[in-house]
């Protein structure tokens, strides 16, 4: 393992004293591991979080028009409840809290037990959770789908309904719409290194690679060999379109890097999912291209495509300024 | 005779736990190794030790205000799944038995039914699917049965331990539904589940604790 770190034990920290120290715009409460909006404006309070080694997710998106706290827990480890406890409080102006939450049962767990202890605490708190992964099957019995990197759409339109001033149900209702609307899919090339751990958990040999791999490495839906830009980009719009009609509409879409691949093989990617999308009649109105929701060193890519109408088109294209994503400013 | 326990009584029952706990560490760990992650002992003895750090603040606590103490801080203290669940158990405990301020054998069963139900809501989970569930699940369908049918205290508190055990042993046989153990193919079938006999060894020791204290 070769990483740019101190100790193992105190990656998190260490990063988000980082993020701190490097955007003016947000604060790093160390007892929570929360990073938050400097400038708190009364309107809906948005928390995420989740495990760290997925960034920029989710303190990349804290700022003016999407999240005003994220909450770290450790490397693809959910925060405890009284860390969220504390995101929640600095969120909240006194109109309501809103969880976007990724759905892994850990998380919900957490997220859950720190909403009944707010509540406790007069803080009206609402959630959405993110299941976007279309590689897992939905089930009612097992956790189902997973949330991948469609979040950070949540994140952007329940953020741009909020800094409107919008309610908490507005919020709520926009973001689920969001979370409705939004399927992804992903392939990996490689594993990654938990700092913690020191070597790899698992290898994908050379010439291979795992489609539907998770953002963890949890098991994907098949090993295969390694395929062309154009060939991995056939499986993805695939996956994605046959399990959510878009035909006719305007889409949002971003090519998500895992951390590990370069920005030079992402445009090729997009550039054959661009060819794919318009064949069906698919209009992107919105490419986003990059690590937005990583897996520490990890190479591959998602894809996630929101389907839009026209109260999304115009939230999704209202401004906001974070470290991740910044739109008209 | 009849029991009643103090908040003080509670945190003497919880020192021996912790020293019970803390005793079954590489047994418990050997089998998390060989269905989990193989970090339930080390998370749960270190909630139980940070419990132990606050046990004189505890003592003077009235008892639904110490319920929720502990439920904070195994929570924070456990971490991970585990923590939420026995954090959310204490916390509905806590809530439970918002006027109560002894322990008798009514309010026991129902600070424990209370955290049954509160681990099952928030694990979204059922008897039978191999967790901490079964043991406490038995153990308070048979401390139930005891009363129901007339049993003495000391009847019913023995009713509890055993079918606690007997709920941990069920675990042998199960599939894991949820968690590490069910993406193994054989879903972790033939061994003890490690949340099953940690949660049996809280419960031997509080039926043991209320027998040898005031039965």
């Amino acid at each position: 393992m070769k990483k740019i770190m101190n100790q193992a034990d105190n990656v998190v920290s260490d990063m988000l004293t980082g993020i701190a120290a490097v955007n003016p715009n947000v604060a790093y409460d160390s007892e929570g591991e929360v990073i938050y909006r400097k400038n708190k404006t009364e309107k809906v309070g948005l928390v995420s979080g989740g495990g760290s080694g997925h960034e920029p997710a989710h303190a990349g998106y804290v700022g003016k028009g999407m999240l005003d706290a994220a909450v770290a827990g450790n490397v693809f480890a959910s925060p405890d409840p009284a860390r969220i406890l504390n995101g929640i409080e600095h969120a909240n102006s006194g109109k309501g809290v809103l969880l976007i939450i990724k759905n892994y049962s850990g998380d919900i767990m957490n997220f859950e037990m720190a909403a009944d202890l707010a509540a406790d605490f007069d803080v009206e708190v609402k959630k959405v959770i993110v299941r976007d992964d279309v590689a897992v099957q939905e089930s009612t019995f097992s956790t189902g789908r997973r949330g991948i990197s469609g979040t950070v759409f949540v994140h952007k339109i329940a953020g741009a309904t909020a800094e409107a001033g919008g309610s908490l149900d507005e919020v709520a209702e926009i973001a689920q719409r969001v979370a409705d609307n939004v399927r992804s899919f992903g392939v990996s090339l490689s594993s990654c290194i938990l700092p913690g751990v020191g070597a790899p958990g698992f290898v994908i040999e050379e010439g291979m690679m795992e489609l539907g791999m998770g953002i963890h490495g949890e098991p994907g839906i098949e090993k295969i060999t390694m395929k062309s830009a154009a060939e991995i980009a056939d499986i993805m719009v695939e996956k994605i379109t046959s399990d959510l009609d878009y035909t006719g509409k305007e889409a949002a879409i971003m090519v998500n890097g895992l951390g590990g691949t370069p920005l030079m093989e992402l445009y090729i990617l997009a550039g054959e999912i661009d060819k794919r999308v318009r064949a069906k009649g698919i209009t992107p109105v919105k490419y986003m291209v990059g690590n937005y929701m990583t897996a520490l060193e990890m190479a591959g890519a998602s894809v996630s495509m929101l389907r839009l109408d026209d109260e999304l088109k115009e939230y999704l294209l209202a401004p906001c300024d974070t470290a991740a994503w910044k739109e008209g400013v | 005779m009849a029991f009643k326990l103090t908040a003080a009584d509670y945190v003497e029952y919880l020192e021996i736990t912790a020293v019970e706990i803390e005793k079954s560490g590489d047994y418990v760990t050997a089998l998390d190794a060989k269905t989990g992650d193989g970090d339930h002992w080390v998370n749960l003895n270190s909630g139980f030790q940070k419990v132990m750090s606050i046990k004189e603040e505890l003592k003077t606590m009235e008892l639904s205000s110490m319920l929720r103490k502990i439920g904070m801080t195994l929570m924070s203290g456990i971490g991970g799944s585990s923590g939420v669940l026995y954090g959310s158990g204490y916390i509905a405990a806590s809530k439970a038995l918002k006027d109560v301020d002894v322990l008798d054998i009514e309010s026991l069963y129902t600070m424990l039914k209370a955290e049954l139900d509160a681990i099952m809501d928030r694990g979204k989970a059922q008897p039978g699917w191999k967790t901490m569930i079964d043991s406490l699940y038995e153990g308070l369908e048979s401390y139930k049965k005891a009363v129901d049918e007339g049993e003495d205290e000391k009847g019913v508190m023995e009713a509890l331990k055993l079918g606690a055990q007997q709920g941990r042993d069920h675990t042998k046989e199960m599939e894991a539904v949820k968690g590490r153990a069910s993406y193994q193919t054989n879903k972790g079938v033939g061994e003890l589940d490690p949340g099953a006999v940690t949660m049996c060894i809280q419960l031997e020791c509080l039926s043991d604790y209320v027998i040898n204290k005031a039965l």
